[in-house]
């Protein structure tokens, strides 16, 4: 952990404002390419105001909220990308350490947890390239983000919910970033999916540039869910972030293939559940896999400014020993 | 309440009011003190750990785990712990004491000789032991759950077929891991065919299309290792240990198709082929799999089962099954095993807005119907015996995979009656001892040789 925070604050520990763009980054390990689009810092109101048409208890009081500039992955994270970290030939431990791990001679990539293989095919028969990955826990994610930091040089991670939400209402203060009426040019929702995901970045993006934030798959973000989040966070509203403590439930944004428009709204929150493992039919459950959340994704983003080691190691390994 | 007899006490907490009829055959339940059904768990594995807390929370009948049995102390550590975290807030559930944890090939005995008769046995290890636990367990007056597939040789099969009719003398209920057939879902589903809401099946499809999964590819086994100990821990490398990835891995699509059919194929001809021989890293890939499998089933009145399988990187994933009628088509399964999609349609498309029907997905899943089943077969006497239909399940799997690795068409007979059995000696096995398959001096195990062996599906050189 320290050796990757050292080399991250050599690669990119000070970032000038000229050099906060948007950048394309390939992964060492595998050759594959993503965009990360600068997301400026700022404040804005997070949660929806009270008349907002389909609002839950959950997405309020208002809050004014300000975050710190970011990167954010122009689109959710595809099976290309996803893929060739969840499935290795390498002997593993159940929590994904490999059994033949030599520090001498391994490198600090090597060094990371990966995902033991999944005893099912994962994409549920709906398409890998180009498509984005679902179905892992947070902490897959989580593991992701520091698989891809150790090999990049740069600081990744799930978003909190509060950057969650700026990014995807991108200045807009409506139910969605975009006009209600043109729904079908800018979210993967019910009615428009035919039954699955759909590939990664076709739809029109938000103001950011930012693709899929609406719908497609839920995205995985840092925090415990709350249903009073607001309240929790009403003393810190800059960068706030509720740590998780327990496993469930984690929290998710933005609404999938599978739900209806009103679950793709900017403000909407849900919670992960246990019962996102029903079919597993292994015990221990996999610490990797959600076998029946065929709509859950993620996104990553770089933060500006990097941290030090304890709140990189707080990102991730966020209370993987809580039940 | 102490006073009541056993079966009395579960049936009225199974809500039930039955009454017992003369029985032609002895009745094992109801014969021990305790008002429990003891569990023995036989190889504690990832899923033989699954199928015991399946068992633990069944609704319908008080069980227990009182004993276990592995031939590595590891996995029966690790297996034990996860089910104590897993019923923390029952913990009379799981009750085995380090006197009751067993490790070794003897193991199953032991733990076997926890039970009173009228218990359960459950068999989660390499399938080549399941005639020897089950044998054992018949002998003892035992209900057995086995996980499948329960065979992968003809000689195998017909032992298997020998011991199923003893267990029905004994009026022992056995229940096999094929869960599917008690998904409500598909239940719901293969009553609609019979209703003939699709019309008369004409073709059906298949697919298990993944990564490389489970332990089906291996390179060379380390030095450390005894021969025996590396092919259990690699059993879906060894076809003595699983029927390989083919029959390991498809087996379920290949029996919920065919029980759609409601018959069996009678023949099968396939392709496959090794294209990748060589891990990431460079090293060789020397267990007895192909990394792709295409065959085609045929059935008695001359319908098709077509069914891929691959185990392949990067490539494009699915695993579904789909039965075409005269007058539409289902998803028997859409996404995996998941219940979830299971649905009818007036087209051959599945389109969605052609849809007849569609199950809504239930709280259970079908690895816990299972066990709600088979406790209500043995609480409440029913006639329960899947291990007949496991073995032709398991036999018409092999079929496929044996045609692919011969490269000839194999009929059902030629399936049964090749004399070749992977395992013979599966009850002599000992951690030091010879295994099934020894590797040669590169290291590698025979393999299936399309063309040039056509009868067997790999053969021992002298």
């Amino acid at each position: 952990m320290t050796k990757i925070h050292q080399q991250i604050v050599e690669a990119s520990g000070e970032v000038s404002q000229d050099d906060f763009k948007n950048y394309r980054q390939t992964i060492p390990r595998t050759g594959v390419e993503f965009e990360m689009v600068a997301v400026p810092g700022g404040s804005f109101t997070m949660g929806s105001p009270e008349d907002e048409e389909d609002r839950e208890d959950n997405e309020g009081p208002q809050q004014q909220v300000t975050v710190s500039p970011f990167w954010m992955g122009k689109c959710e994270v595809t099976w290309d990308e996803y893929e060739p970290y969840m499935i290795t030939q390498a002997p593993r431990d159940k929590n994904g350490a490999r059994k033949d791990y030599d520090p001498a001679t391994d490198d600090i990539v090597d060094g990371v947890s990966q995902p033991t293989p999944p005893y099912t095919e994962m994409s549920f028969g709906m398409g890998q390239t180009g498509y984005p990955a679902i179905s892992m826990t947070q902490h897959a994610a989580n593991k992701y983000c520091q698989w891809l930091s150790a090999q990049t040089g740069h600081f990744y991670r799930l978003p909190t919910e509060a950057e969650w939400e700026y990014a995807c209402r991108a200045g807009t203060t409506g139910p969605y970033s975009f006009d209600a009426d043109a729904m079908e040019d800018h979210a993967w929702f019910y009615d428009n999916s035919d039954d699955k995901y759909q590939q990664v970045g076709q739809l029109k993006p938000n103001p950011f540039g930012l693709h899929d934030m609406h719908g497609n798959v839920m995205e995985w973000t840092a925090d415990q869910y709350e249903d009073d989040y607001f309240d929790r966070i009403a003393d810190n509203t800059t960068d706030p972030i509720v740590r998780p403590i327990k496993l469930y439930p984690r929290s998710v944004r933005g609404g999938s293939w599978y739900d209806d428009p009103e679950q793709l709204r900017s403000a909407y929150r849900r919670g992960s559940d246990p019962s996102w493992k029903d079919q597993d039919p292994q015990l221990p459950r996999s610490i990797w896999y959600h076998t029946d959340a065929l709509w859950v994704g993620f996104r990553v983003v770089r933060p500006m400014q990097v941290p030090d080691v304890k709140t990189m190691d707080a990102f991730w390994n966020s209370a993987t020993d809580a039940r | 309440m102490t006073d009541l007899p056993r079966r009395d006490f579960i049936r009225s907490a199974a809500g039930t009011t039955a009454a017992v009829g003369a029985m032609a055959v002895p009745k094992v339940y109801g014969q021990a003190t305790n008002d429990t059904l003891q569990v023995a768990l036989i190889g504690c594995g990832g899923r033989g750990t699954g199928a015991a807390s399946n068992a633990l929370r069944v609704g319908n009948g008080p069980t227990k785990l009182v004993a276990m049995a592995d031939v590595f102390e590891n996995r029966l550590e690790i297996s034990l712990s996860a089910l104590n975290n897993e019923f923390r807030e029952t913990p009379d559930k799981v009750d085995v004491p380090k006197d009751r944890r067993h490790v070794g090939f003897d193991a199953y005995e032991k733990a076997l000789d926890a039970l009173n008769p009228g218990d359960i046995a459950v068999f989660a290890t390499p399938l080549a032991f399941r005639w020897v636990h089950f044998q054992k367990a018949i002998e003892k007056g035992l209900h057995v759950f086995m996980e499948k597939p329960l065979i992968a040789d003809g000689p195998s099969a017909k032992r298997m077929l020998e011991l199923s009719k003893k267990a029905d003398e004994k009026n022992l209920k056995c229940a096999v891991g094929l869960m599917i057939r008690h998904c409500r879902g598909r239940q719901q589903l293969h009553q609609r065919i019979q209703d003939g809401e699709i019309g008369d099946i004409i073709a059906m499809r298949a697919y298990r299309m993944q990564g490389v999964i489970g332990s089906c590819f291996s390179t060379k086994k380390p030095e450390h290792k005894s021969e025996v100990e590396w092919q259990i821990e690699r059993f879906h490398s060894f076809l003595w240990a699983s029927g390989g990835s083919f029959s390991d891995f498809y087996i379920h699509q290949i029996d919920e198709t065919s029980w759609m059919k409601n018959a069996f194929p009678i023949k099968a001809h396939a392709v496959g082929g090794r294209h990748y021989r060589h891990n990431e890293d460079g090293e060789l890939y020397v267990d007895q799999n192909f990394d792709t499998y295409s065959v085609e089933y045929t059935y008695p009145d001359g319908t098709k089962l077509f069914f891929d399988g691959r185990n392949m990187l990067g490539c494009q994933n699915e695993m579904s099954s789909v039965v075409h009628g005269t007058k539409g088509s289902a998803f028997v399964s859409k996404f995996g095993h998941s219940p979830r999609g299971v649905s009818s349609y007036k087209d051959q498309e599945q389109n969605r807005r052609q849809r007849i029907w569609e199950y809504d997905t239930p709280k259970l899943s079908p690895y816990d119907l299972e066990w709600e089943d088979f406790v209500d077969a043995i609480v409440n006497d029913k006639p329960y015996n899947e291990v007949p239909r496991g073995v032709e399940a398991s036999l018409v799997t092999s079929m496929g995979r044996m045609a692919a690795h011969t490269g000839q068409e194999i009929t059902i007979e030629q399936m049964r009656e090749c004399p070749q059995m992977f395992a013979p000696d599966a009850d002599k096995m000992t951690m030091d001892g010879p295994a099934p398959v020894m590797p040669d001096a590169d290291g590698l195990y025979p393999i299936p040789k399309p063309g040039i062996n056509k009868k067997f599906e790999y053969v021992i050189e002298a």
